[in-house]
């Protein structure tokens, strides 16, 4: 019995490395979300964090490689002047060397399917997208927004400060861009708040992103968005090419 | 369609459609190239690859029996995407003969959305396909 004993204490010793290592990060007394992430759509959105999200709010599942298509946005209820111009877009009229690569706002890109890169400081949090390398740096010292007359881009105004275990990001200043990959643009007055947590394990970020436009919605958006964790990797440029632009509906006869 | 993660097939017939590769903010898949649309196969000659972001082109002669020759543009999947499958920018060569599978443009012109490519013997470019997520 005493040997059946030791050799069960030893098991048990045994499995607390791998314990440890199954263990969130930390950094600073929060976890620490710093790494190379993957966007993975196939991530079970997460119950702590849907259970976060206002009422009157349409989830979208167009998270990742999957787009709607022309006149479906998922549940958003659009104001008459967003549906008609939604309906008015012509997509070829933004194919163009002067428009092929702007980029998208955050809202848009953080739920594409090309990975980011997170370092986490004290007081700051610097998120890099691959996506058009949009670099994103939130504020976590307390700082407010911005005052209403500074400009508007694509990356926005962030600050964001921790609820236990989760950052919430809130941004405003975003120049009006996409929402859904269809016509439909939020306004320059858009508001989101985004929600980021690890998984019990670190491997798996697990995040929120909600969206209120009184301008151009009468309800608010949000999405699921996760990434799997990759060691040893790093972001590839994007360089974004306009010439692009001037190869659709190159093909011909002869 | 492989890798089209957590949704069911289901979904995509309730209305959505698979962008077969990264997003672009304006240049929308499920709008420009018919997803619904068996995926169409040719065979041709390189005469022009360029491996830059947002996408890729590759532009072959396709050389039909009895028809005349056909320019083609394929668009590929984000470069920056396929560096991660193997990809790069000497990878396919001017003049060399491909084989590739793709979604056409909606439009009827010449043009489709790179699925998957292979050399003349059947080789697979890359190491997994271009046009899955």
């Amino acid at each position: 019995m005493r040997a059946f004993r030791s050799l069960a204490f030893a098991a048990a010793l045994a499995a607390l490395p791998a314990l440890a290592v199954a263990a969130p990060p930390m950094k600073d007394g929060h976890p620490d979300l710093s790494g190379f992430w993957d966007l993975d759509a196939r991530v079970p959105r997460d119950a702590a964090l849907m259970k976060r999200i206002a009422p009157n709010t349409a989830v979208l599942d167009d998270t990742g490689p999957v787009e709607f298509p022309r006149g479906e946005y998922g549940g958003l209820k659009l104001k008459p002047a967003a549906k008609a111009a939604a309906d008015a877009w012509n997509p070829k009229d933004d194919l163009t060397v002067a428009k092929v690569c702007q980029p998208p706002s955050i809202i848009y890109a953080m739920q594409g399917p090309f990975p980011i890169r997170i370092d986490q400081g004290r007081d700051i949090v610097v998120i890099r997208l691959q996506y058009y390398d949009m670099v994103r740096i939130v504020f976590t010292d307390g700082r407010k927004h911005l005052p209403a007359s500074a400009p508007h881009t694509k990356v926005g105004d962030s600050i964001g400060h921790w609820e236990g275990d989760t950052l919430v990001v809130d941004t405003d200043h975003l120049e009006p861009s996409t929402i859904t990959n269809n016509g439909l643009d939020h306004s320059e007055n858009v508001h989101v708040i985004e929600r980021f947590r690890l998984s019990p394990d670190g491997r798996t970020l697990l995040s929120t992103q909600e969206f209120d436009d009184p301008q151009t919605l009468d309800n608010r958006g949000a999405r699921f968005v996760a990434w799997k964790k990759l060691d040893g990797q790093f972001l590839e440029p994007y360089d974004c090419d306009p010439s692009f632009a001037l190869n659709y509906g190159s093909g011909k006869p002869r | 369609m492989a890798g089209l993660g957590k949704r069911p097939m289901a979904a995509l017939a309730g209305g959505l459609a698979l962008l077969a590769g990264a997003a672009e903010a304006h240049h929308s898949f499920a709008v420009f190239f018919s997803a619904d649309k068996d995926v169409i196969p040719l065979t041709g000659t390189v005469t022009e690859f360029h491996f830059t972001n947002p996408h890729g082109i590759i532009k072959i002669i396709v050389s039909g029996a009895g028809k005349a020759d056909q320019d083609w543009s394929i668009e590929t999947n984000s470069p920056s995407i396929l560096i991660r499958r193997g990809w790069n920018k000497d990878i396919i060569k001017v003049g060399e003969v491909i084989k590739v599978q793709g979604w056409p443009a909606r439009d009827g012109s010449n043009y489709m959305r790179l699925r998957d490519a292979t050399r003349a013997d059947g080789t697979p470019i890359g190491s997994k396909p271009a046009g899955t997520p």
